[in-house]
């Protein structure tokens, strides 16, 4: 099964997308939260390899991330880890709440990795206000 | 085989109800659809019920493409008229 890797500048935002990803998939998927900076905002490059390390599945990993310099510190741990590590563990393009719980749910059927994420970047696109009700 | 459902859970598909549907939905390998005023979903594909905008009091129709997928069919029911559903 495919996991999650959730990376915040803010702590309580990524513990917080973890907490609604956990109840959606009822704890099946194995999520980890890596939020914040030395107490403060930001992001952590220990804190990210370690949960990556945390939730490592030859399934896959996808990463959902917030914005800005998320994406620099998450590809600088991708960096370190070796190539076969690295083919399995992928970025999603995608907004952090909305991916995080629309790919929760797809790694629970147990989708591959490509699919995971195809699923958390449409979740840009998904419609809160003009829904079938329309 | 396909039945026609009236919504009797309190949030209708939504958040934690549909996500459930879906891992229903996907233990089989056939195709399963919802259809709600004439819009049809993949009832494997969390986006497209949460898209599908099912609320309680809907009428909708699933259809499951097999025969014999009775349990698959009354646990999506099952899921759909709960109404203790959180």
């Amino acid at each position: 099964m495919v996991s999650l890797v959730i990376i915040s500048h803010s702590a309580k935002i990524a513990e917080g997308v973890k907490e609604m990803a956990d109840q959606m998939t009822g704890g099946a998927v194995p999520i980890v939260s890596c939020g914040g900076f030395e107490g403060g905002l930001g992001t952590d490059e220990e804190r990210i390899r370690a949960g990556i390390q945390a939730v490592y599945s030859p399934d896959g990993v996808l990463i959902l991330l917030d914005l800005g310099s998320a994406v620099l510190t998450a590809e600088s741990v991708l960096e370190t880890l070796s190539d076969s590590e690295r083919e399995k563990i992928a970025i999603a393009d995608a907004p952090l709440l909305e991916g995080a719980l629309f790919s929760s749910v797809e790694a629970s059927i147990g989708s591959p990795l490509s699919k995971v994420k195809e699923v958390a970047e449409q979740a840009a696109f998904f419609r809160k206000l003009e829904t079938g009700n329309s | 085989m396909e039945k026609v459902i009236v919504v009797r859970n309190p949030h209708g598909l939504h958040a934690r109800p549909a996500a459930k549907f879906v891992r229903a939905a996907s233990s089989v390998q056939e195709e399963v659809t919802i259809e709600k005023n004439g819009k049809t979903a993949n009832a494997k594909s969390i986006l497209g019920i949460m898209s599908l905008g099912v609320s309680r009091g809907d009428s909708v129709k699933l259809f499951v493409n097999a025969e014999e997928r009775e349990d698959l069919m009354f646990r999506l029911e099952e899921i759909l008229t709960a109404e203790d559903e959180s």
